[in-house]
């Protein structure tokens, strides 16, 4: 144990030393919160920019009213009052560019229609935009009426309809579904960071090979030594690198949003979803340390060994069954296949108020038991594909390996 | 006094059915440079790597002494495999620093160790410098001094001295002679005859995977390694060879080698050259390290007939 920390130690600090990791540390972050608030930014740069100008025939009387609503959902057109007639108006509308005409006639009011005419190159939000004038328009409309409060409010209310599921459990999960979920994607994180760093793991293997150390690093220590300590090496540079996530992006969101993100997260469900992350990637490194063995030359095409890097990718295909049915059929399959468990349980946990204790426990005794299998096996490919140089390993001599 | 440091019992492994080295035997000695010797594919770096335990012998022992039978000292052992690199992109330093760390020797220590070497072996200043950035032989430097840099007791190193060039194989070899000199057993292999026979105290060769021939490099010499007699003149092949006591001629032009049997006397056997023989030049010497090694790859078998070792 004492070399495998040695080991790990020296991929850390050689990692840490790389320019190119410490970038990708830090800029992944940047780059998620620059991509998470781009539409934002654009819709700033945009409404500046495009102001409609709306010339309005406000016969009624009412557009005071109308502009505090519009204002106050944030749409700010440039409102001039039509002093021409109609076709006049229209004739203007025509040639002016991000132009519109609004007149609000007695018709419009017994219709219930509102014709609005817009240039043909007008703010594509504009349309949008208009459908805000309904609501205010629409209390004018019953106002007009004469209507008692009672009556007033009973229309206004309008009708919707809510789909209650009945079931033995104190339904919680309508009233917060962030208390699951923010620990689960958080959870979520730690995998997909962790299993990306692991991934390292495969390349740090390869080129050992390549780089032709192996022999005399296997001169100190035994390769079950070299192995587990690649992948606690990993592990604590994926843990670096959620760290850097935590650091850059909690704050931007505390910041962005009002949600109490740590209230819900410092609980003991993060626990046991952080748990099965991390033996989520005690999987994958098994996997990736000991095909990464067999490995040598990237240029080579016709290579098997590629396919592990879409192995960390299979629950993704899972992704939108298991959050619109998480105690379906596919579910409780992905629940139990190693590779896809972990993340399918997270997944799952997510998004179900009440866990369903009993299959988690099954799912991580099944995954505890591939994750000792995988590094055993693992570990017999790497002690003979390691000192393999000079070309990549085939499927029928690995499985050949396996029999030793 | 010797002592043994190390001892190779009886060794032996196959690979599937085919047996790769076979009752392998031999000792290295406190102080002490013994060489491993054989043609490629003779089995040395697999008997290499037994010792090492990156294989693991199918029969025989290896025996550190000094440490219970079945553990390598690998901390006290250093290693330079024939087949050998680095990491590419970190500095030659933190490599240095990074194998002494896994042999258990002090960070400080192994620093000026590191420095010492660097500027010996004509690499001052290039510690911050990586692999990458250095020629072959600069590589191949730090790899010697990467398996020496926590003082081993016992160095094995799987052809040193390949890839270097005249002036760098030299400065390598003062350094083994001097670690030698310090106390440390060294077991070597090479193709290089010429530094073997200047550098080593004691040979081991195989062939096929067999001893052929052992012991210390005067004995070696003595035993193995008949007379030859060179003659530069006009002589026609077929008289040379009816000549007494000559096994075999290679003539190329008016230079003759003639390859003599085990048991001649250098003196009673030139006496009795007889007079129609034309001599420009003559010379008699013992055959080279150089040619024993050709001859056992060849198959040739000069040396004395009553060796039946191969």
């Amino acid at each position: 144990m004492r070399n495998s920390m040695k080991v790990a130690r020296w991929e850390f600090k050689k990692n840490m030393k790389n320019k190119s990791f410490i970038i990708s540390l830090l800029v992944t972050p940047l780059l998620f919160i620059i991509f998470s608030s781009l539409p934002s930014l654009l819709d700033m740069f945009k409404s500046e920019s495009d102001h409609v100008k709306v010339y309005v025939q406000d016969e009624m009387n009412i557009w005071g009213s109308v502009e505090k609503i519009l204002l106050s959902q944030g749409i700010d057109w440039d409102v001039q009052e039509a002093i021409k007639d109609e076709n006049e108006m229209k004739e203007i509308i025509k040639k002016t560019e991000n132009t519109a005409y609004i007149s609000f006639s007695e018709d419009f009011m017994e219709q219930g229609k509102l014709t609005v005419y817009t240039n043909e190159k007008i703010d594509k939000d504009f349309r949008g935009q208009m459908n805000v004038l309904v609501q205010p328009l629409r209390e004018l409309q019953i106002e007009n009426l004469h209507l008692s409060q009672q009556e007033k409010d009973i229309i206004n209310q309008g009708i919707n309809i809510d789909a209650v599921s009945l079931s033995n459990d104190v339904s919680e999960w309508k009233s917060d579904p962030l208390k699951r979920l923010v620990p689960g994607v958080f959870a979520g994180i730690i995998l997909f960071s962790i299993v990306m760093t692991g991934m390292m793991i495969f390349q740090s293997a390869s080129n050992e090979k390549k780089e032709k150390v192996a022999e005399i690093v296997l001169s100190s220590l035994d390769s079950s030594e070299l192995m587990q300590g690649k992948i606690i090496g990993y592990f604590a540079l994926g843990i670096t690198q959620v760290l850097a996530w935590i650091l850059i992006i909690v704050p931007f969101f505390i910041w962005k949003n009002d949600y109490p993100i740590l209230e819900y997260l410092l609980v003991p469900e993060t626990l046991l979803l952080v748990f099965i992350a991390v033996l989520g990637y005690l999987l994958f490194a098994a996997i990736f340390a000991g095909i990464g063995a067999t490995f040598e030359d990237m240029d080579q095409t016709s290579n098997f060994q590629g396919i592990v890097f879409l192995l960390p990718w299979l629950p993704a295909a899972l992704f939108s069954p298991v959050i619109s049915d998480p105690e379906g059929m596919i579910a409780q399959a992905g629940s139990y296949f190693p590779l896809t468990s972990p993340a399918v349980l997270i997944m799952r946990l997510s998004v179900l108020e009440s866990w369903p204790w009993i299959e988690i426990s099954i799912s991580i005794i099944i995954l505890l038991i591939s994750i000792w299998l995988f590094m055993k096996l693992a570990g017999k490919i790497f002690k003979i594909g390691i000192l393999m140089y000079g070309k990549n390993a085939t499927p029928k001599e690995i499985l050949k390996w396996l029999k030793y | 006094m010797t002592e043994p440091v190390l001892t190779v019992n009886k060794i032996g492994k196959s690979f599937k059915n085919k047996q790769i080295i076979k009752d392998i035997s031999f000792e290295v000695n406190k102080g002490e440079i013994m060489a491993i010797l054989g043609p490629n594919g003779a089995g040395k770096s697999t008997t290499i790597r037994n010792i090492m335990g990156i294989l693991h012998p199918d029969e025989g022992t290896v025996k550190f002494h000094g440490r219970s039978a079945g553990t390598i000292p690998r901390h006290r052992i250093g290693y330079l495999p024939e087949e050998r690199g680095l990491y590419k992109k970190v500095s030659i330093m933190d490599i240095l620093l990074y194998f002494a760390e896994l042999k258990d020797y002090p960070v400080k220590k192994a620093k000026e160790r590191a420095l010492t070497y660097l500027k010996k072996l004509g690499l001052e200043g290039k510690e911050k410098s990586s692999i990458e950035e250095l020629s072959k032989g600069m590589g191949q430097k730090v790899q010697f001094i990467a398996s020496i840099i926590h003082e081993p007791d016992l160095l094995i190193l799987d052809e040193p001295f390949s890839g270097l060039d005249p002036v760098s194989q030299e400065v390598i070899k003062s350094e083994i002679k001097e670690l030698a000199d310090k106390g440390t057993a060294i077991l070597l292999s090479a193709h290089q005859m010429n530094l073997v026979e200047e550098l080593c105290d004691r040979l081991f060769m195989i062939h096929r995977g067999e001893k052929v021939i052992s012991g210390t490099m005067d004995e070696v010499k003595a035993q193995y390694a008949n007379y030859k007699c060179t003659v530069r003149g006009h002589n026609e092949k077929g008289i040379l060879e009816r000549l007494p006591q000559v096994q075999r001629v290679e003539q190329s032009g008016e230079l003759a080698t003639l390859y003599l049997e085990a048991d001649i006397r250098p003196s009673v056997w030139l006496k009795q050259l007889p007079d129609n023989i034309h001599i420009q030049e003559l010379s008699l010497s013992r055959i080279s390290l150089h040619e024993i090694f050709i001859d056992i790859a060849s198959d040739k078998k000069l040396w004395g007939e009553g060796e039946k070792h191969a």
